[in-house]
């Protein structure tokens, strides 16, 4: 069914890498004035099929039609002409540009003498934020700017060669509320101006709130393409996982922690300017008892992120404070004492500071573990192996083999390696940094209920999310941190979203 | 392409080199032309090996050459000359304080007990009875002239001090290891001018006496020289050694091996042992792959670092001891643009730049395509001005087609068919 309105649309497109089939027969179309929103769980083909549409993958069987008419695009930049703009997931901004340049990278407009003529290119920024309604100067450096803006002008990027069909690739998964909210007035504003957009997120809520249509994608294929009016949550999510998934909420198998308190924290400090981060962190304190699971809440750059690399040694001798394990003060100079105190920290960025995306599952697994596993030096490889296995069965991670590169694992699956990679050095404090960002809901709830096997364990946890829902369902208490401080601490019981977001918003 | 294909692509092409090699020349596939490759290569490959640990921490050694010219130098000076000269002052202490910081090292493993200030104790304990023990073994013989077995163990050693200190300047003070390894190129070429100039007889230390003999005492350097280890192995071995190995093909093989090409195949195996079996060899990976990563899960970065540019400084060392013995002279100008070699080596093996990448069997490959590219241009009579040419080119296909550029190119063409037949097809 070719409706004259389609901009875009694919037929029966199957993709293959490398031992995995990433699409299969997967038909796909968006018309003008549309926000077309395409969910399903990690690895079901999401990325990849935009990655198809926007020609970062010419290899492909099938055909894609722009206005009826059958084209490949050989390169991304062809798709661009073509009028196809995409935000992936990952930004993809030079940090010491200014926004203007970034929006013009690779066709800096030029004076006579093919020099750049910065002018220009300011005011055709100006312009075009303005006609966006984004606020951002355009000789602003971009490294400067929060994720939020720096989102936008990603998106003013991809729009300023008069795209017709604009693809988001999770773009909320950085922004705060007040963002998100900017950015929906933003594609309201797109889809009125006849472009068709291609949504795809995790979030049920937004799609609720922002799609025309929803296609559901599964293991690689087309499972149904839905009005959102006429679609309900469970459906949805039954399409996706291809049964009905009971809610994690429901189930109660609240723990309850000990009284021994495992991890003591008293004055953590870091001095401003470290690192390159602007926040600072003053005097936090907090203790965490056996099988406890302790949340950190708070905006984007309250320093909840830094609570944790602080803690495990990740600023060296510039952060501040006493730190007692089980009633021991310690001294954590670098992450290698943090781990031989049974510490474990989880980033949040998998592939900038959580795997090494060149090698194995295996290496990546047994890297903490190396220590335990090694005698004279050498690497005890059959223990190793068994270690590796043990762990991939126990998360019951979906790899071809451990000897898979890690580079060609979905988002989730990755994410359980980097779990399966501390779990396996048995700590006895776990640190966790977004545990969840950026993954479906069925690795989500493998998660949760792996969490609570580990507080069932007596594991002292803490955990930084910014999804409160999350944090209210799991955690024993939650501290909520607002500009570098500890800003109040609840207890599950009496948590409610509204508190915890009265004692995060700055200058509340 | 299959993967497979991918993967044993580097050894089809020294077959491919090699089968060329049969055909063009007809005394390629000789003993003696074999052994002569293996010999002229050797030095190359050394350096290659270390040259492979540093990159595949995404760093490189540019100093290597000149380690190996500085390295000449002192062994020509410490063999020759019989009283205290540069070169000794250099070496010994250089090489006291490298053995020290082993021992101290191997102390902190094996010794290591939970209390950090004892642990601390024993390694002091093990750096100054190391130190005191080569500084003692070395201080006589400073008289007599050194035995070659000694200038074969303090030479290296006073690479790996030189080497640490690139490393500890790329570590700790978080400098770019191109620039510190270019400047310890710089350094090591005026060390070795200074102190190849202070003996008072000019830059060249050759061996031959004024009669142009070898003194005796210098004459053993022919033995790490040998072109074939069968001429070294009486004196070496017991009788029933020689006499065990049957008459045979291994054995012939045995006889014939170049010792620089046994130096080599050894730093080949070491280096192969640390990459697939030593912990540290998991930590260069994991550094070159991803060093925020590295060092988030406990691997001593800044440690394992200094460790491999330590470790390319005393293999640089070592090749310029070889070197000596090869040429029986030492001089600054020895090895000079040696470490584009070694790194042109260690790519042609598919090992990557960016680091977190490579294997010592592809440094293998590289060295030996190297090797048999130049002899077979050699032996049908091309010019050197020739071969580099070509050489620069054997580098870039090389890389292309690891890099798979070439099986891109032909999946394009594939396409690019099929999309005409699906056009002209009426549908």
């Amino acid at each position: 069914m070719t409706f004259p309105s389609m901009i875009l649309e694919a037929r029966g497109i199957t993709k293959t890498f490398p031992g995995v089939v990433a699409l299969r027969n997967v038909s796909f179309a968006v018309a003008a004035g549309e926000v077309h929103a395409v969910i399903g769980e990690n690895g079901a083909g999401k990325s990849t099929l935009m990655k198809v549409l926007s020609g970062v993958h010419p290899d492909y069987e099938g055909e894609l039609l722009l206005d009826g008419k059958t084209v490949r695009f050989d390169g991304p930049r062809e798709a661009q002409r073509a009028g196809i703009g995409i935000v992936h997931q990952e930004l993809n901004l030079v940090r010491d540009l200014t926004a203007a340049e970034n929006v013009f990278l690779g066709r800096e407009p030029t004076t006579r003498w093919g020099l750049i003529d910065r002018r220009r290119m300011n005011r055709e920024a100006a312009e075009l934020f303005a006609r966006l309604d984004i606020d951002v100067a355009p000789d602003q450096r971009i490294g400067h700017l929060p994720v939020g803006q720096q989102q936008m002008v990603e998106i003013a990027k991809a729009l300023s060669l008069n795209a017709r069909v604009l693809i988001l690739d999770e773009p909320t998964s950085a922004l705060s509320d007040r963002e998100t909210a900017t950015l929906f007035s933003l594609i309201h504003r797109l889809r009125e101006q006849g472009v068709g957009i291609v949504y795809i997120s995790h979030r049920m809520e937004e799609v609720f709130q922002v799609s025309d249509r929803i296609t559901v994608l599964r293991d690689g294929e087309w499972v149904g393409t839905v009005p959102t009016a006429q679609a309900a949550r469970d459906e949805l999510i039954r399409m996706m996982v291809g049964r009905p998934l009971t809610s994690f909420f429901a189930e109660d198998e609240r723990t309850t922690p000990d009284e021994r308190v495992i991890l003591s924290v008293e004055n953590l400090s870091l001095a401003a300017g470290v690192e390159g981060r602007r926040t600072r962190m003053q005097n936090v304190s907090f203790e965490v008892r056996a099988g406890e699971i302790l949340g950190l809440a708070g905006l984007l750059g309250s320093g909840r992120t830094e609570v944790l690399e602080a803690l495990f040694g990740a600023y060296g001798d510039r952060t501040q404070g006493c730190i007692q394990i089980e009633g021991r003060p310690v001294v954590i100079r670098s992450p290698l004492d943090a781990i031989r105190h049974g510490m474990a920290l989880v980033t949040e960025d998998r592939k900038a500071s959580g795997l090494v995306l060149q090698l194995s599952l295996r290496e990546n697994m047994s890297l903490p573990s190396l220590r335990r596993l090694t005698r004279w030096g050498m690497v005890d490889g059959a223990r190793e192996r068994r270690l590796v296995d043990e762990f991939i069965e126990r998360l019951s991670i979906r790899t071809p083999s451990r000897e898979q590169r890690v580079a060609n694992l979905s988002g989730g699956t990755q994410q359980k390696v980097i779990l399966g990679k501390w779990l396996a050095m048995t700590p006895r404090i776990l640190l966790l940094d977004e545990p969840t960002r950026g993954i479906d809901v069925g690795a989500k709830a493998e998660i949760y209920h792996l969490l609570r096997e580990l507080s069932l364990r007596r594991v002292a946890v803490v955990m930084a999310s910014s999804e409160l829902p999350e944090l209210l369902e799991l955690c024993h208490r939650i501290l909520v941190m607002r500009e570098g401080r500890a800003a109040a601490l609840f207890a599950r019981e009496n948590a409610t979203q509204e508190k915890i977001l009265h004692a995060a918003a700055p200058g509340g | 392409m299959p993967r497979i294909l991918r993967e044993s692509l580097l050894y089809i092409s020294v077959i491919v080199v090699f089968a060329a090699g049969c055909l063009a020349a007809p005394d390629f596939l000789k003993p003696d032309n074999q052994s002569a490759v293996l010999r002229q290569v050797s030095q190359n490959g050394i350096l290659a090996v270390g040259m492979t640990l540093v990159i595949i921490t995404a760093g490189i050694d540019l100093s290597v050459g000149r380690m190996l010219g500085l390295a000449s130098t002192l062994a020509a000076m410490l063999l020759v000359e019989k009283r205290w000269t540069a070169a000794t002052y250099f070496t010994v202490p250089a090489a006291a304080v490298s053995a020290g910081i082993l021992a101290a090292l191997v102390a902190g493993t094996v010794g290591g007990s939970r209390s950090g200030r004892r642990t601390l104790a024993v390694q002091c304990l093990a750096f100054a009875a190391a130190a005191a023990a080569v500084a003692l073994w070395a201080v006589p013989q400073s008289r007599t002239g050194f035995s070659i077995l000694s200038v074969l163990v303090l030479v290296p050693l006073a690479g790996f001090l030189l080497g640490g200190v690139s490393g500890v300047l790329i570590s700790k003070c978080r400098l770019q290891p191109f620039i510190v390894t270019l400047a310890m190129m710089t350094s090591a070429y005026g060390a070795a001018r200074l102190i190849a100039a202070s003996s008072g007889s000019g830059y060249i230390h050759s061996l031959y006496d004024s009669q142009g003999n070898v003194p005796t005492g210098v004459d053993s350097l022919r033995v790490i020289d040998a072109a074939q280890l069968a001429a070294c192995l009486p004196s070496w071995t017991p009788h029933f050694l020689s006499r065990s190995l049957a008459e045979g093909a291994l054995r012939r093989l045995l006889e014939n091996l170049p010792v620089p090409g046994l130096f080599f195949l050894l730093c080949l195996g070491a280096g192969m042992f640390i990459l697939n079996r030593l912990r540290f060899g998991r930590h260069l990976y994991a550094i070159g792959g991803n060093e925020e990563t590295a060092r988030l899960s406990g691997i001593n970065v800044d440690g394992v670092k200094i460790a491999v540019y330590a470790i390319s400084g005393m293999l640089s060392f070592l090749a310029g001891v070889l070197a000596c013995a090869q040429y029986r002279q030492g001089k600054p100008d020895m090895g000079a643009m040696a470490e584009l070699d070694a790194i042109a080596a260690v790519v042609i093996g598919g090992t990557s730049l960016m680091g977190g990448r490579g294997r010592m069997m592809g440094t293998l490959v590289g060295v030996l395509i190297f090797g048999y590219l130049t002899n077979i241009l050699s032996l049908r009579g091309v010019s050197t001005d020739v071969q580099l040419f070509i050489t620069g080119i054997i580098i870039v296909a090389a890389v292309l087609l690891q890099e798979g550029y070439i099986q891109r190119l032909a999946s394009r063409l594939r396409f690019r068919r099929r999309d005409k037949e699906s056009f002209s097809r009426p549908i």
